[in-house]
């Protein structure tokens, strides 16, 4: 270590810690934050001077001077390097923003990208890079490679050798050093810049690990010359481009794959294909959070990756697909390798689907199981010889492993837990009671996953999870099945994060900011920062909105976002409270006076956004009706969503949110909750969420919980948006009452108190959240603690002895002969959380018998139990405590040796997935279900009016149980629909003249339809036709296909898609096939296309069809084959005839981009020497964008060039 | 003369030659060329690279203001041209304005070394190279050109004397001196990084004083006197206003285009002779 290095780090440690220390921001840093914000924001910004400004330079240049020393020297702290880069990133990036004339001197927009690359944190650079455009074409290049834009460089790199041909021509440095040059050795330096950065740029995306070192060599040599003959800040800035070059060599995607591939080499071709897509995608780079999961994965194969949203975790995911499935895997030919991606949502599903599909739906299949049927509407993958991957919630999960648990584990070789901290819960009455309704996901969550891993421990599984702080590290351990793992991954954030309050007034809306990437914001001597918005106040409604605080609150929400949204932001608006309320005082807002003049929303005019635009309108009339407030407000530019929206017309709305053709959105939690959507600005007018206590009838508030709240402002900013870098996530306050009414004064002040103390206790509870670990429970220990707290209240029960008795001796009826009814009495509640828990017990004794081949006996299952606690997540996690486990096993004793004995009846209960009690009570109900099922068979040939009248006695079969039945709101709406659900159930099956519901009402019938016709009947329907599977079978490994379905089930097709037709709401097959197969958009196009279908079905049996060939899934999916647009004859990639110039071909292959003028193309190296010249072909792209990859290839015959990407 | 030179521009032309010597086209055997640095440079070009290296020799030579002993850890050679002009606008010829500017650097700088090697003092500043150092080329120099209207134009005080009395106690350019020193010999002048460190320091930074240089050289004006300075000597200039300790070096030579480029042609002329047996 050379002498003195320790004092220059000590100084350098000291620069970091005083001007860059996590999350705290001086006086004057703030000050420019602010400044910055109110620049972005165009309001009036706050006093600052230029020796503001020139300190704030001075103090970026002290942190990057600080950052070079402890990233490089001996005994640094590249940790804290990184720290010092983020704060010299922020301070010059805001000076950037702010638009200040110190600009002129400095680039400050590069430089702060530079330093956010060697701060880690590349979106932001890009981010930034993306605002603060330049003028001059070299700044333009620089920002192009500073934000790993590589086809960008090449582009601009490409254009500056057209217009330098001269300097193309090998030997061209004698233009400066042979004796008698004229030229500039300045020029020089910006012609080898060039190049380097050119021919780095195209040897990463095409992972040419030689030339790159080649590039980066030179590089650095020409940094050494700009360090000795230009000015500073030019040798600054080829600081930045060499440093971040080297970065960019260590992080290539390249890399790792190149590690997988060694593991097979005959799959090296798929691996690097895989990366240059990612190059081709912009993801190339790999941020910190992967290079830490994919140095996992490769190192070994289970883990935890725990780093916030929009860190790139889906990449990882996709990696373990490909090493575990593809690389790793020698396809026997029969049994093709399987991963299931379990998700949190269908929604959520649909996005992983579509993501996974372009990006590895070359090489697997992937697929989501919409279908309704358990196993999906085709068995492709069940069927097929290519390695697959299974998207599914953990409900559907659940339903395959019961339905084909054989086929399904020997097949698997890859679980990928998404948010996988959704097993976690609080200990509170609510999940208590979700627990004793068996509607809590965690324990489903919990529940599946130890089972899978207890049945097959060898499984490769990946968790994948936002949350930081104490829920990762219980997720790891249960995750790795290793006491002393910890998660992977790090702090990342690709955007910056606000939160503050939107104070509604009779005044102009105003902003308060109040934190800052989770730390309190505030300027020393200033306070709060204020942003007040140029936009005029709300015209006084009349007096009934302002009787109403929360309307007149809401309304001047709704009245800003319109205002702001002009400005290419997207809004989201998050209800957690009645959003059909909302929904309907936004649509009628319109109308008010004084609205008349609010920016209009133009709908887009062509292109596939206009398609897409008309898709959602005819998706939204069909499913909503014309008077409905969801399609009033799309055609005025605002999405709706929440979770009881059908699910063709989320994913419509979730499209047209995600192309930014609607900027507002008004949506409950379940969109954030599902899919990854970032928003500028998100609202809330309120901190409450409200539970409707299903068993009790009463609807409660609660205050949001502080992670639900962090997943929601997590959403907040959208990296590389147009206007700012910062996500808002805004708080609506009122400061005063609305009304002028005597009456609801008073009223109305109290309720303006309780906002702000609402808004307080978040803030005071953020910041405790931040300072400690909040209580990570498991669900599977809040069950257990219930049952024992409950059952010790129960005469005879004093001690853990007694209790353990009593869990081997007793049934939930023995407690409470009202169990699986839904009622509230606390014995009831007992003896559904017990029966809960049976469920699990159960579930995992069945699959010992039907996976592991053991047949049950009570030791057996005791031991069993034992090995399946090791795997259970409460193991690992805080609320641990001795007796549960005892408990756990003794009840599995209790379970098959007295409540139920019958190993045929356990069978039966497992295959109807209900908790065994209420599945007990389903027994006989099925017995009916199964009948009329059965008796259907000509169901492909009874008109609507016969059609209705079966799911009609379906319904009836069910409704009216208290415990698998539907379940009602003691309501006046609520009670309505349960007495006329038949009518429910006619709209929305749409039977012709059905009563649609009054606009106020959709929502409800809405819930009605989700709760009841889609699910209850549904799964009661899923049940009968499960377990009639699972009896005609007498393999366990038995793959279900079409062929078989009948044979094996003994039903007709009718039962195939009863469930298909609940979720789709249509009485005819066809219309569900064509919907979930993605051929039409909605109903009534679906159902245009039948006579189609009809036609040819006709011809294709020769006019022999009956009623059951007219709705055969096989006869479908052989039409969609017939009608499916031959594949157009893609023109091979010819290549194309060339001749050498600048170069002998020695090499054989050279790497080349193509520079196109009017009548030729010369083909160059990427550092810009012409090696080649040809025609051009025909088919050539048009253009200068340089995203494919050609290849010169010169051989005894030929000299060509060929595309290779 | 020539050895002094040659030793000035050592460092400079070692990075040049190397650039030269490799290319990046993809025959890798394929050798650029071989560097003829300084030598090959354009008379303009080496009349700035004489200003710059003559500045070092009366530093090193001649007893300065406050007689320090004053070392030349390497010579900058960073103004002779604005590489920022070409390299953010990728413009051979550039015809607009670009949007960042760059800021003037300090064309040299030595440094005080003391016995436990801290730096403890600078010396930087301007060297102007003129054909003919009459009264109006000096008053443009040192108090810029003259803008205004036509019969009323006055000096815009954008000159030498504006830039020396705005000029910072540390010199800009040490960064890019410090980086130099830590590439080239990181232990030789171990004691000087880390000084340099705490001089850059943000908070308390060592304390640290600096001479103001000013070398005024190129051709006499036709009617001068022998021995007579352009600037007065015997009292410092009311123009300087810094309060530092300032240094005026005056070099008048007749024939200096001649004499630069007898230099500059002899600069390494052995091993040219070498090279091309």
């Amino acid at each position: 270590m050379p002498a003195f290095d320790a004092q220059r780090v000590e100084l350098a440690a000291a620069i970091q810690n005083d001007l860059a220390l996590e999350g705290v921001l001086s006086s004057l840093q703030a000050r420019s934050f602010v400044r910055c914000m109110q620049t972005t924001w165009d309001v009036e910004v706050i006093r600052w001077s230029d020796d503001d400004s020139q300190t704030t330079l001075d103090q970026a240049r002290h942190l990057i001077r600080a950052g070079k020393i402890l990233f490089s020297v001996e005994g640094g702290d590249p940790a804290r390097a990184a720290l010092a880069f983020r704060r010299a990133a922020e301070l010059l990036e805001w000076l950037a923003r702010s638009r200040d004339t110190i600009g002129s001197d400095i680039p400050t927009a590069l430089f702060a990208a530079g330093c956010y690359q060697l701060g880690d944190l590349p979106a932001m650079a890009s981010g930034l890079l993306r605002q603060v455009s330049s003028d001059d074409r070299g700044s333009r290049l620089f920002a192009d490679f500073l934000k790993a834009d590589f086809d960008g460089v090449l582009r601009k790199a490409a254009r500056f050798w057209d217009k330098n041909k001269k300097l193309t021509e090998p030997g061209s440095e004698a233009r400066y050093f042979g004796a008698s040059t004229r030229e500039s050795s300045a020029w020089f330096s910006t012609v080898e810049l060039v190049r380097c950065i050119g021919l780095a740029s195209q040897s990463l995306r095409r992972g040419d690990f030689q030339r790159f070192g080649v590039a980066l060599d030179r590089l650095r040599d020409v940094e050494r010359l700009l360090v000795r003959t230009a000015p500073d800040d030019v040798a600054t800035l080829a600081f930045f481009l060499r440093s971040t070059c080297e970065r960019f060599g260590k992080a290539t995607i390249y890399e790792p794959m190149r590690r997988l591939a060694d593991l097979n080499p005959d799959r090296s071709a798929d691996a690097n294909a895989f990366a240059r897509r990612q190059y081709a995608r912009g993801r190339g780079i790999l941020w910190q959070a992967q290079k830490q999961g994919i140095d996992r994965l490769l190192s070994d194969s289970s883990f935890a990756l725990c780093t916030p949203t929009g860190s790139g975790k889906t990449l990882v995911a996709n990696l373990a697909i490909l090493k575990e499935l593809l690389v790793l895997e020698k396809t026997d030919g029969y049994h093709a390798p399987l991963a299931l991606y379990v998700v949190p949502s269908r929604a959520l599903a649909g996005e992983v689907e579509a993501k996974l599909g372009t990006e590895l739906g070359r090489e697997f299949l992937i697929t989501g199981l919409y279908g309704g049927s358990d196993w999906g509407i085709t068995d492709a993958w069940l069927t097929s010889e290519t390695p697959t991957v299974l998207i599914a919630t953990v409900e559907k999960a659940d339903a395959l492993m019961r339905y084909l648990g054989p086929i399904l584990l020997a097949r698997l070789k890859l679980l990928i837990v998404d948010e996988a901290h959704q097993v976690v819960v609080e200990n509170n009455e609510r999940e208590r009671e979700s627990l004793a309704e068996h509607t809590n996901r965690a324990i489903r969550l919990e529940s599946f996953i130890s089972r899978l891993l207890t049945r097959k421990p060898d499984i490769v599984r990946i968790a994948l999870t936002a949350v930081a702080g104490g829920a990762a590290n219980p997720v790891a351990r249960w995750i790795e099945s290793d006491d002393e793992a910890e998660p992977v991954g790090s702090y990342y954030r690709s955007t910056r994060q606000a939160l503050g309050v939107l104070e509604v007034s009779a005044g102009s809306p105003r902003i308060e900011l109040d934190r800052l990437n989770d730390q309190p914001l505030t300027v020393r001597g200033v306070g709060s920062i204020y942003i007040p918005l140029r936009i005029s106040p709300m015209p006084q409604p009349a007096s009934t909105i302002r009787n109403s605080l929360n309307h007149f609150t809401q309304n001047t929400i709704l009245w800003t976002a319109l205002h702001l949204s002009d400005d290419d932001r997207r809004i989201l608006i998050s209800i957690s409270q009645a959003p059909e309320r909302t929904m309907g005082w936004y649509a009628d807002a319109f109308d008010l006076p004084g609205w008349e003049d609010i920016p209009s929303f133009a709908p887009p005019e062509d292109g596939r956004e206009a398609e897409l635009f008309a898709e959602a309108r005819s998706v939204c009339l069909d499913y909503c009706g014309k008077e409905s407030f969801e399609y009033r407000l799309l055609d005025r530019g605002i999405a709706t969503n929440h979770g009881q929206m059908p699910q063709r017309l989320r994913r419509m709305m979730v499209a047209l949110i995600d192309r930014s053709i609607c900027r507002i959105t008004v949506a409950t939690a379940t969109l954030t909750e599902g899919v990854n959507l970032p928003f500028d600005m998100i609202f809330l007018p309120s901190l409450k969420r409200t539970f409707f206590d299903v068993a009790r009838q009463r609807r409660s508030e609660y205050p949001m919980s502080t992670s639900e709240f962090r997943n929601l402002s997590g959403r907040a900013g959208r990296p590389g948006a147009a206007k700012g870098m910062e996500g808002l996530t805004l708080v609506a306050l009122p400061l005063a009452p609305s009304t002028t009414a005597q009456g609801t004064l008073s009223t109305q002040r109290k309720q303006v108190r309780e906002r702000q103390a609402e808004y307080e206790d978040l803030l005071r509870r953020l910041n405790n959240d931040a300072h400690g670990e909040s209580n990570h429970e498991s669900p599977l220990a809040v069950l257990l603690s219930a049952i024992r707290e409950q059952a010790m209240r129960l005469p005879g029960i004093d001690d853990d002895d007694d209790f353990f008795n009593w869990l081997e001796a007793t049934a939930p009826y023995d407690v409470s002969d009202l169990v699986g009814q839904a009622s509230p009495t606390a014995e009831a509640r007992l003896a559904d959380s017990l029966d809960e828990l049976d469920s699990l017990i159960l579930s995992a004794i069945e699959e010992a018998q039907t996976i592991g081949g053991v047949a049950t006996t009570a030791a057996g299952a005791e031991e069993m139990l034992a090995s399946l606690w090791q795997k259970t997540f409460t193991r690992v996690s805080v609320a641990r405590e001795a007796w549960m486990e005892e408990a756990f096993v003794k009840r599995g004793y209790g379970v098959v040796e007295t409540v139920y004995p019958d190993a045929d009846e356990r069978k039966r209960l497992y295959d109807y997935g209900y908790s065994p009690h209420v599945g007990r009570r389903f027994g006989k109900t099925a017995m009916t279900l199964h009948t009329i099922l059965e008796e259907t068979e000509s169901y492909g040939g009874l008109d609507e009016g016969h059609r209705f009248a079966v799911f009609v006695s379906l319904g009836e079969v069910v409704a009216h149980d208290g415990g698998f039945g539907f379940s009602v709101r003691d309501t006046e709406m609520g009670r309505a629909l349960y007495e006329n659900w038949p009518q429910v159930l006619a709209w929305w099956m749409m039977v012709s003249d059905a009563e649609a519901p009054e606009p106020q009402d959709l929502r409800a019938w809405q819930i009605f339809v989700s709760d009841n016709l889609e699910f209850r009947l549904g799964v009661a329907i899923g049940a009968v036709v499960a377990r009639a599977w699972s009896e005609g079978s007498d393999d366990p490994l038995d793959t279900p296909t079409l062929d078989t379905w009948k044979d094996v089930t003994k039903l007709p097709w009718f039962a195939f898609w009863a469930k298909e037709l609940l979720r789709w709401g249509t009485l005819e097959p066809f219309v569900a096939f064509a919907l979930s197969m993605g051929l039409a958009k909605s109903r009534s196009e679906a159902a245009g296309m039948r006579d189609g279908f009809l036609e040819w079905l006709a011809a294709d049996m020769e006019g022999a069809d009956t009623a059951e060939d007219q709705i055969d899934p096989r006869r479908f999916l052989k039409w969609s084959r017939s009608i499916r647009p031959e594949r157009k004859h893609v023109a091979r990639r010819r290549p194309i005839p060339a001749e050498l110039s600048g170069t002998d071909g020695r090499l054989g292959r050279y790497s080349v981009i193509p520079i196109r003028s009017p009548n030729r193309i010369r083909w160059l190296d990427a550092s810009g020497y012409r090696l080649a010249v040809s025609e051009i072909p025909e088919d050539f792209p048009a253009g200068t964008l340089q995203t494919n990859d050609y290849d010169l290839v010169i051989d005894d015959t030929a000299t060509t060039v060929i595309r290779t990407f | 003369m020539i050895q002094y030179f040659e030793s000035a521009h050592l460092d400079a032309r070692e990075c040049f030659h190397k650039l030269a010597r490799i290319s990046l086209h993809p025959d890798n055997d394929e050798i650029g060329c071989i560097g003829q640095y300084p030598v090959a440079l354009p008379l303009k070009t080496r009349k700035g690279l004489f200003g710059e290296v003559m500045s070092g020799m009366f530093t090193e030579a001649y007893k300065f203001i406050g007689e320090h002993e004053w070392v030349i850890p390497v010579f900058l050679f960073r103004n002779h041209e604005d590489a920022g002009q070409y390299i953010y606008t990728l413009n051979r010829d550039p015809d607009r304005k670009r949007e960042v500017l760059g800021r003037k650097g300090d064309d040299f700088i030595a440094i005080v070394v003391d016995q436990e090697g801290n730096v403890n003092r600078f010396i930087a500043g301007e060297a102007k190279w003129r054909g003919s150092w009459t009264k109006s080329v000096l008053d443009t120099v040192m108090l810029g050109p003259k803008s205004g209207p036509e019969g009323e134009k006055v000096h815009n005080n954008k000159g030498v004397w504006h830039e020396v009395n705005r000029a910072l106690a540390v010199p800009l350019g040490l960064e890019q001196l410090h980086t130099i020193l830590h590439e080239c010999e990181p232990d030789k002048y171990a004691s000087v990084i880390a000084s340099l460190d705490r001089i850059l320091a943000h908070r308390n930074p060592d304390p640290v004083e600096r001479t103001d240089l000013i070398l005024l050289a190129g051709g006499p004006a036709k009617k001068r006197k022998k021995a007579t300075s352009l600037i007065p000597w015997k009292d410092v200039p009311f123009e300087y206003e810094a309060g530092r300790d300032l240094q005026i070096v005056e070099m008048i030579i007749e024939d200096g285009d001649d004499v630069i480029n007898t230099i500059y042609g002899g600069l390494w002329a052995k091993v040219a002779a070498d090279a091309s047996i």
